[in-house]
């Protein structure tokens, strides 16, 4: 009985986040999205999924992550063009590669505080966007990008339509309930304790180092996934999925959905994702712009995002209750 | 590397120009960091907003009146921006001084890019300043004719003027005095009684006139387009990380540094690329506080 409970307890979230997925196709397009844009915003949740576990366990900002999503990206087009058009080797070779230049970077840009890190990671990134621009310009087409990959195949099934928007909210459904199943473990515990008091958690012995590597690591291999996904998606890989847009995209998702709650980064690369491709239209070129504007208006008077919004209406209409 | 003394003089000046620019950059974010703690991402937004001020005024009143426009509407920009947004994260994490100074520079980025669209616009050098200079002239060991650039010479001296003069702002008056204790330790600045708030405005102010003062001078040589504030603030933070964060002369010295390095290995391309960022990881692989970064200082 205990453990029943306990268990739609713990995956109210997942079980929730799976309705709404998977029913995506059914009513997306009667809010005016278009079929492929719930695909996409499935990848990204993932891609927000991951940086949370980063950003809003430990509280390190990173403004680098379009390195593992590009590397990733890029890894994924040469496998489907030059070894075999099955994704899943593609995926796991890609993955792989991202999570080895994480495992390299966070090595080098975790030895001091965080302001470092978020300067160090942005740098590295446009270090990686120039490289595949200059000297790998042979492998990822430079300016041009990668293009001429076959249609990528899942064994048998070509991955096309739905077919794409089911693997990846699948995907998206998996890696979270990992996320989730992270955060109540005692590895999410150390990672949370990092962002309350580092200096703290270091005096009682733990090496706070080892679990920012680990929450970096576990990030990136996130971006690399959605990364991947991106070429399953969409044949194409632009030197734009390594550039500082690209991380500062997903910052953007994360702060405005509510940093540190999971579901809000998803809510709010949904946001996004949606305002750019759909509410846009009658913005025109300034939809950025004005999504800037939601930003720092976020950042200056609710820190805690869309998340907090709905927390502070669901405590008005309880109180209201109660009052009466 | 076989080198004659002319290209070797020639890439010197190179080296110096493109430093010149990255200085008067990293000065204003490792001034601004140093003292306000603020990592401030909208620092090339700032210098976008003095290139687009500068070509504007230059072409309809002339490069006079942008130079002294320029940079005195920048310090009143810094100094509103720092009272109106800046101020209420001082008591905020670092993570939200970076994530509101980053909108305000999307913010900004894509205000000037819907006024002035997303091209290049042409700065005009002033005839005073066009032309080149015959170095030969100057320099009795080069063979033949070597010449320079005239506007890039300039840059070097206008940097050179800046950085002395903010030196000597900050190590022969009084205000810099203060500047400078408040950059040791704030805290105590206020217990004995000094209105470190109205400082912090001013040197925040300070950084964007800086920003202006590169605007001026160095648009016509980063030009005019959206996304130059960009690319010059990912190198400029190196800048300040590789000097050591918060040390003003730690900011020259690496400029100068990268400035070199890139002039130097512009004949081979992929190096060039990544010599920013090589130097960095080797900056911080041996030497992880920078170049003259002071110890205990956000280690």
């Amino acid at each position: 009985m205990i453990t029943q409970n306990n268990f739609w307890q713990h995956n109210k979230a997942v079980l929730m986040f799976a309705l709404v997925a998977l029913t995506m196709p059914l009513w997306f397009p009667l809010i005016g999205g278009y079929s492929g844009l719930d695909t996409k915003i499935m990848i990204f949740c993932i891609f927000v999924v991951g940086f949370d576990i980063l950003l809003g366990f430990t509280g390190y900002l990173s403004f680098g992550h379009a390195a593992f999503f590009g590397i990733s990206a890029y890894v994924t087009g040469i496998m489907l063009k030059s070894f075999s058009d099955n994704i899943i080797p593609a995926i796991i070779v890609a993955v792989a590669a991202a999570t080895l230049v994480a495992l390299i970077i966070g090595l080098l840009t975790l030895k001091r505080t965080g302001i470092y890190f978020s300067i160090l990671t942005l740098a590295f990134a446009e270090m990686f966007d120039s490289m595949a621009m200059s000297m790998l310009q042979r492998w990822t087409g430079g300016e041009n990008g990668l293009t001429g990959m076959p249609t990528p195949m899942l064994f048998d099934l070509k991955m096309q339509g739905d077919t794409v928007f089911y693997f990846c909210a699948i995907s998206a459904i998996i890696l979270f309930y990992l996320a989730k199943r992270i955060e109540r473990s005692p590895v999410g515990l150390m990672m949370k304790a990092i962002k309350c008091n580092q200096t703290r958690l270091e005096y009682t012995g733990i090496n706070a180092r080892k679990y920012k590597l680990l929450a970096f690591v576990l990030s990136a291999m996130y971006a690399a996934i959605a990364g991947a996904l991106m070429v399953v998606y969409e044949p194409f890989v632009g030197h734009e999925f390594l550039g500082w847009h690209q991380s500062g995209e997903v910052v953007i998702m994360s702060v405005i959905g509510g940093v540190g709650t999971l579901v809000g980064p998803m809510l709010g690369a949904a946001f996004m994702l949606y305002f750019e491709n759909v509410m846009s239209v009658d913005l025109g070129e300034q939809w950025l712009l004005v999504l800037g504007v939601i930003f720092m208006a976020v950042v200056i008077f609710m820190p805690g995002g869309f998340m907090e919004a709905i927390a502070r209406l669901k405590k008005r209409f309880f109180t209201t209750i109660d009052g009466e | 590397m076989d080198m004659t003394l002319n290209a070797f003089t020639l890439s010197v000046l190179t080296g110096l120009q493109l430093g010149s620019i990255y200085v008067l950059i990293a000065l204003g974010l490792t001034l601004i960091f140093g003292t306000l703690g603020v990592v401030n991402f909208a620092h090339g937004a700032l210098y976008l907003i003095a290139i687009y001020l500068a070509v504007s005024i230059n072409n309809a009143l002339g490069f006079g009146l942008a130079l002294i426009l320029v940079p005195p509407i920048l310090f009143v920009i810094g100094v509103l921006l720092e009272r109106g947004l800046i101020q209420r994260f001082y008591n905020r994490p670092h993570t939200d001084q970076i994530l509101v100074t980053f909108g305000l520079a999307i913010v900004l980025q894509e205000l000037l890019k819907w006024i002035f669209g997303a091209n290049n616009i042409p700065f005009a050098i002033p005839s005073w300043g066009n032309g080149i200079i015959m170095l030969h002239d100057y320099l009795p060991f080069l063979e033949g004719f070597v010449v320079y650039p005239k506007w890039r010479m300039i840059l070097v001296v206008v940097a050179i003027v800046t950085v002395s003069a903010v030196f000597a702002l900050l190590h022969l008056t009084r205000f810099g005095l203060v500047i400078r204790a408040g950059m040791r330790d704030a805290e105590m600045l206020q217990f004995l009684g000094v209105n470190i708030n109205r400082r912090f405005m001013i040197v925040f102010g300070l950084g964007a006139m800086i920003a202006g003062i590169a605007g001026v001078f160095g648009g016509p040589v980063t030009q005019v387009s959206p996304e130059v504030g960009m690319r010059l603030l990912v190198p400029s933070f190196l800048i300040v990380v590789i000097g050591g964060m918060g040390s003003l002369g730690g900011a020259v010295l690496a400029g100068i540094l990268i400035g070199m390095a890139q002039s130097f290995t512009a004949p081979y391309i992929y190096l060039n690329t990544i010599i920013i960022y090589l130097i960095t990881v080797i900056i911080l692989l041996v030497r992880p506080r920078g170049l003259l970064g002071a110890k205990g200082v956000f280690e």
